[in-house]
């Protein structure tokens, strides 16, 4: 495997850069970023391309191997090792391509996070070598790397530590969800000290942690322990005791924790720990911010570097990013629509899977030798993911589904939204059953569309309650109950633009 | 006893293969399973890839009640089943039983126990039972298993601290675990209702299950009506049976019928519960378009006609003649408009009389027509029936008072 590695890494490397762009005619600004990227990556890791071996865990199938995708580098056209467009039908290949754009699918190297790495992988060096105890809180939005890059960090930490000499730390990860009692920390804590003293049922854990960590000869030679304690929020309770404790622990003399609290909220620190600042005891904050289009981007083309093939057009990564940089800059959102877009070009091939004519199924695998290399582009472009699949999948993604249903449901219940629409017009918020009856009434009039019954009426309107377009409150009587519409006016207006009745009515 | 069973009706056997037919949900939805581009398919696909690519998924399923979600799930589940006989597991949640943390952890657990033939212990905390729940995502991906997660009525799992949904998701981000979640609501904004840890985690993959359209509707109808040919039914009945039922979905009253029937409400499972069969005459021994008239006509209740008829039987114990004192007309107004048949047009006006205030009618022209025609005379009715002379012209103004209709009565 190292062979292969080796064989494929460097020119690999340097030709697909020069190759995809001349290919697939991306303007220059991208290959000295790409280029960068790579020598960065190169630094900290030998052989990215060695990954699909790395990645393939026990669960992939032995067939893989004589067809693997690294061996399929050595095609070349007119002499040159140089990346293919893939071929959407191989199931390995597709197999191999979702594997990659998949969220559970931990990429060798953290791109894009390097700077907030080093500040806590330095804090911790820091604590480790002064055998201090710290805290930290990393905070973010969704999605921005923060468990994952923490990860990474917990193994440097430990590589450090035995390659420098030094104690390294024991590790206690958790998810503070998985506690049924929010102080049930204190005894997880506890465990992993494995004190020979019995714990006693009269001191509490967080007493008995308290006493360890004011005690010097209890703490002489015992190891420094690494707490890192995902979605810290779930901690805070209404007297915010336990999270102030566990902060607090950090403060002892002889305490020998240190803490990494990570959770979405940037001000957490500031709102629920205000006493520690007095003590001048403040965790230290490393923000994490939402990716940026070219983030985005670069973290998209690096896990596809793990593909011998050209999977998807560069301006369909280039839309995907935009799109999801402008909306929350979550990289979990962009894999899933990548991923999406590469089920909707599959669902395509499919579906023209009957239509496509041999003549063009054979074109991909005419031999290089025959037929010129531009000849057979063209008919490979048809395979990798194009802006319309992606624009396709960003838009099933972002669109919410109220318009399609608005537009789909029966007349009678569009003109009740209608009539809902033209009465709260008046500035009213909400209204009875009874008197949206009326508007109702007057709008089947006015369209010369026989109105229904009250009881049909009120159950449609529990119909369109169950949907989420209208919300109704309690009452004994069906007529009495309150009507407050939940859907923007404008959406409704907009699904509803199509038929005439309504367009007059709502103008 | 034998002579009894032999004389056993066609008709009566065709009706009770209709009703079990009528009752068994899986069965309605299999015609909507034939095309590739229905929600069967897209859901069966990801369904599928997912358990073959041993990759995480997660699915919300979104629709009004009654358009065949959970149906169609269970179509898929069951076709998958047969495909992968040991490889794929179900855990069915419901968030109006499950929606605490503990007893769904309880229940999913106790789920898993019975699936793997393990021992349940009731007594067990919620912190063993996440444990166990980790523990068995982990075994079965490593032996190449998939489970799914059914949660239905997902709306509900998503109040509180939306714990369960976390965990479950969060579960998903490792390569360990091979699950897939599939989520069930009727609320189209429910993704809006998850905090934005769950809903980053969950995939945003919806499939909407909107109302078919008249040609799928009259498909369907051909398909759950019409009896198989191979059943323990004569065959000529049979064939005379679906012949008749051709004739009439193709007559264009039953198309109007259907028309008017999917203008106000169109799941499928309403138009299922049609008892258009069970009007069925036993003696003619087919299905008639009457039927279906009288079915759709018993669909919709009027309360209003039955308080016509209610004055009829109040009115019948005395006895009046055709003319009315003005108070009498008065009274009987103010019955209807506390009634809600008419109401005033505006608020205003209180200061002046109630004889000279405009009203509207609220019930609409056919349910009128439909009151009065089986209710005799009394005050309210005959107020009714001259308001209806008044308002029989389509292009009149639909305003009375009481004077005009003090005065058209007499």
């Amino acid at each position: 495997m190292p062979a292969i590695a080796d064989r494929n890494s460097s020119p690999f490397k340097g030709m697909s850069a020069a190759k995809s762009c001349e290919v697939v005619g991306s303007n220059g600004c991208y290959t000295p970023q790409k280029r960068r990227l790579r020598s960065n990556s190169a630094a900290v890791n030998e052989s990215p391309v060695s990954t699909p071996m790395k990645l393939k865990s026990p669960r992939r199938r032995l067939v893989s191997s004589p067809s693997s995708p690294a061996n399929k580098i050595k095609e070349d056209l007119s002499g040159k090792p140089v990346k293919k467009f893939w071929n959407p039908r191989d199931v390995e290949q597709m197999r191999a391509v979702k594997e990659a754009l998949h969220v559970s699918t931990a990429p060798s190297t953290v791109v894009c996070r390097e700077d907030e790495q080093k500040k806590v992988l330095d804090f911790c060096k820091t604590c480790v070598k002064q055998e201090k105890a710290g805290s930290l809180y990393v905070c973010g939005c969704p999605g921005t790397g923060k468990s994952l890059s923490v990860e990474k960090v917990k193994q440097q930490v430990i590589d450090w530590a035995t390659m420098e000499g030094l104690q390294p730390p024991e590790i206690l990860a958790m998810n503070c969800t998985s506690l049924a009692n929010t102080s049930g920390i204190f005894s997880k804590i506890l465990s992993m000290n494995k004190s020979k003293k019995k714990i006693t049922g009269s001191t509490s854990p967080l007493q008995h942690l308290q006493n360890l960590y004011s005690n010097k000869q209890a703490q002489l030679g015992s190891k420094m322990l690494l707490i890192i304690a995902d979605e810290l929020d779930y901690l805070i309770t209404r007297d915010r005791a336990v999270l102030h404790d566990l902060f607090m622990l950090t403060t002892f003399p002889f305490s020998r924790c240190i803490l990494i609290g990570i959770a979405n909220s940037i001000d957490l620190a500031d709102r629920f720990l205000p006493r520690l600042q007095s003590l001048n005891c403040k965790p230290m904050v490393v923000t994490f911010r939402a990716y940026s289009k070219d983030q985005i981007l670069s973290i998209l083309q690096e896990r596809l570097l793990v593909l011998p093939c050209i999977v998807f057009h560069q301006q369909a990564l280039e839309l995907c990013a935009r799109k999801v940089a402008a909306a929350s800059g979550d990289m979990r959102k962009a894999l899933s629509v990548c991923r999406s877009a590469v089920e909707i070009l599959e669902a395509e091939l499919r579906e023209s899977a009957s239509n496509l004519s041999l003549t063009s199924v054979e074109g991909e695998f005419i031999s290089p030798q025959t037929v010129p290399a531009l000849e057979i582009y063209p008919s490979q472009e048809n395979s990798t993911v194009r802006i319309d699949h992606m624009a396709l999948a960003l838009s099933k993604t972002f669109r919410s589904p109220i318009v399609d249903t608005i537009q789909s449901l029966p007349q009678h219940q569009q003109i009740i939204l209608c009539s809902a629409v033209k009465y709260f017009r008046g500035g009213k918020k909400d209204t009875t059953i009874g008197e949206l009856n009326k508007s109702y009434i007057d709008i089947c009039k006015s369209a010369l569309i026989p109105a229904v019954g009250i009881l049909e009426f009120s159950s449609m309107c529990r119909v369109l309650n169950d949907q989420g377009l209208f919300k109704l409150g309690q009452s004994r009587d069906d007529k009495f109950k309150r009507v407050t519409l939940k859907v923007d006016e404008a959406d409704i207006s907009f699904a509803l633009q199509g038929i005439r009745l309504f367009r007059n009515c709502l103008q | 006893m034998g002579r009894e069973k032999e004389k056993e009706k066609p008709s009566e056997k065709a009706l009770n293969l209709l009703r079990s037919r009528l009752a068994d949900p899986n069965f309605i939805f299999k015609p909507l399973s034939d095309s590739p581009d229905s929600n069967y398919s897209k859901l069966k696909f990801i369904i599928s890839t997912s358990v073959t690519e041993a990759c995480n998924n997660s699915i919300l399923l979104l629709g009004p009640r009654g358009s065949g979600k959970v149906a169609v799930l269970e179509l898929v589940l069951s076709d998958l089943l047969q495909q992968y006989p040991d490889v794929i597991s179900v855990i069915r949640l419901n968030g109006l039983l499950h929606s605490d943390d503990n007893c769904a952890l309880k229940e999913i657990a106790r789920q898993l126990c019975m699936e793997h033939q393990l021992l349940f212990s009731k007594v067990a905390s919620f912190d063993d039972n996440s444990q166990f729940m980790i523990a068995m995502l982990r075994e079965c991906g490593l032996a190449h298993k998939t489970i799914i997660f059914v949660l239905d009525e997902f709306d509900f799992f998503a109040q509180g601290k939306q714990r369960l949904l976390y965990s479950l998701l969060d579960a998903m981000q490792s390569v360990n675990s091979q699950s897939v979640v599939i989520g069930v609501s009727c609320r189209l904004d429910v993704d809006q209702l998850l905090e934005k840890r769950v809903r980053s985690r969950f995939s945003h993959r919806k499939l909407l299950f909107l109302s078919p359209s008249k040609e799928d509707t009259e498909r369907f109808m051909e398909h759950i009506l019409s009896l198989p040919v191979d059943s323990s039914i004569p065959q000529n009945y049979t064939a005379e049976f679906n012949g008749r039922l051709k004739k009439i979905i193709s007559d264009e009253r039953f198309k109007e019928l259907i028309t008017t029937y999917l203008s106000f409400n169109f799941t499928i499972g309403h138009l299922v519960r049609f008892q258009a069969v069970s009007y069925m005459d036993l003696d003619v021994g087919f299905l008639s378009l009457e039927n279906f008239k009288t079915a759709l006509s018993s669909n919709q209740r009027q309360s209003k006609l039955e308080c016509i008829r209610e004055y009829k039987s109040i009115h019948d114990s005395s006895q009046t003649s055709d003319n009315y004192a003005a108070n009498v007309c008065l009274r009987a107004f103010e019955h209807l408009l506390q009634r809600q048949l008419i109401s005033f047009i505006d608020n205003k006006g209180h200061n002046q009389s109630v004889e000279f205030r405009p009203v509207k009618l609220l019930i609409s022209s056919a349910e009128l027509h439909q009151g009065l025609k089986s209710s005799h005379q009394c005050p309210p009715v005959t107020m009714l029936r001259a308001a209806r002379t008044h308002l029989e012209n389509p292009s009149a103004f639909w305003l009375l008072t009481p004077q005009h209709l003090y005065s058209v009565m007499h």
